[in-house]
């Protein structure tokens, strides 16, 4: 903790973030922030933000509480990031965006994202693809990726990048979402949008309100309208890259 | 009896789901079969027990005391995740 008064916080610059397409002011206590987002940092044109996010110590206690196993031995820094990815994930909703758990990977300008619960391999795998492709696979997100859904499904990095921070403040169109999963031989299939959907639903940040609840519901329904589900059983050999890149990346 | 506002229902492509909010005590998921989303369709709005065994022998066919015996043990799955105001 770093004691500050809970009333009159000892809050840092406001900063100008350039999130999911969006221009986000965020006022942090911990001036560690400012590193912590500085692929995101706007340049001031003087626009007004979308979204403003003053942070108070009050907001990191609280947010400290609610993170699993995260009410010791994290600094105030870390916690507070936790707790700005949250109240922004709690609005973005109603910009017609939302946060899904995973990793992400642009190729040749196609976003594909790989989701599956924590310790399935998502990052394993989407480094297997940067393996085998090089610099045609651009990371646009290892963790907490933004989806929109205006005109077609875009996904977009965030500063929320994962343990490796591994990512970039790009958006490309999604083109394919594929649900991991561990098997002894890898192989994949596609699959609907409603077989995809349970995990798809459990895979997103759900807001504490109903109504943005609700929102993000209907979002990942426009979503599935105009991208492609797959199920990859996988091993964990960089092998399951050249299985999962060929049938995702298929036209037609 | 009615499905608490902490819990949303989607249906998508004839599947029904109970969805919990983020400050909900329940970090799961429900799908439902035709039942389970006819009981949720019914608590959308304030109900009871009889009500929605009546409305779910209008709607299926089933033997004596089979849409009872499915109700209560739906409306208990239900209760236990915090999922009804009553």
């Amino acid at each position: 903790m770093n004691g500050c008064d809970q009333e009159n916080p000892r809050a840092s610059s406001a900063l100008d973030c350039s999130v999911a397409g969006l221009l986000v002011r965020i006022t942090p206590v911990n001036e560690g922030f400012r590193d912590f987002c500085r692929d995101f940092i706007a340049g001031g044109d003087g626009r007004e933000p979308d979204i403003e996010i003053v942070m108070t110590q009050r907001d990191i206690d609280a947010e400290r509480l609610r993170s699993p196993g995260g009410q010791t031995g994290y600094s105030d820094r870390y916690i507070e990031t936790l707790a700005v990815c949250r109240r922004l994930s709690e609005i973005m909703p109603s910009f017609g965006r939302f946060l899904m758990h995973g990793s992400a990977v642009a190729v040749d300008g196609k976003g594909y994202l790989f989701t599956a619960p924590s310790g399935t391999g998502k990052s394993t795998h989407a480094r297997f693809w940067r393996e085998m492709l090089g610099d045609r696979a651009v990371m646009v997100n290892d963790d907490k990726p933004f989806i929109g859904t205006g005109g077609g499904a875009t996904v977009y990095g965030s500063p929320w990048r994962g343990k490796h921070r591994l990512g970039s403040n790009i958006a490309v169109p999604l083109k394919a979402v594929c649900v991991l999963g561990r098997a002894a031989e890898n192989s994949i299939e596609e699959i609907t949008a409603a077989e995809a959907l349970p995990t798809l639903v459990r895979q997103i940040y759900r807001p504490d309100s109903p109504a943005m609840l609700a929102a993000t519901l209907g979002l990942i329904d426009r979503m599935t309208e105009s991208v492609r589900f797959y199920r990859l059983g996988c091993n964990l050999d960089p092998g399951s890259a050249r299985v999962s890149y060929e049938m995702m990346t298929k036209e037609g | 009896m009615k499905l608490s506002k902490n819990f949303i229902l989607h249906e998508a492509d004839g599947q029904t789901m109970l969805v919990p909010t983020g400050s909900a005590g329940f970090s799961g998921l429900v799908k439902g079969n035709k039942t389970l989303g006819a009981v949720l369709g019914c608590l959308k709005s304030e109900t009871t027990e009889e009500d929605i065994v009546k409305a779910l022998k209008a709607r299926f066919d089933a033997p004596e005391g089979a849409v009872e015996r499915d109700v209560a043990k739906a409306l208990e799955a239900l209760r236990k995740i915090g999922a009804i105001d009553e």
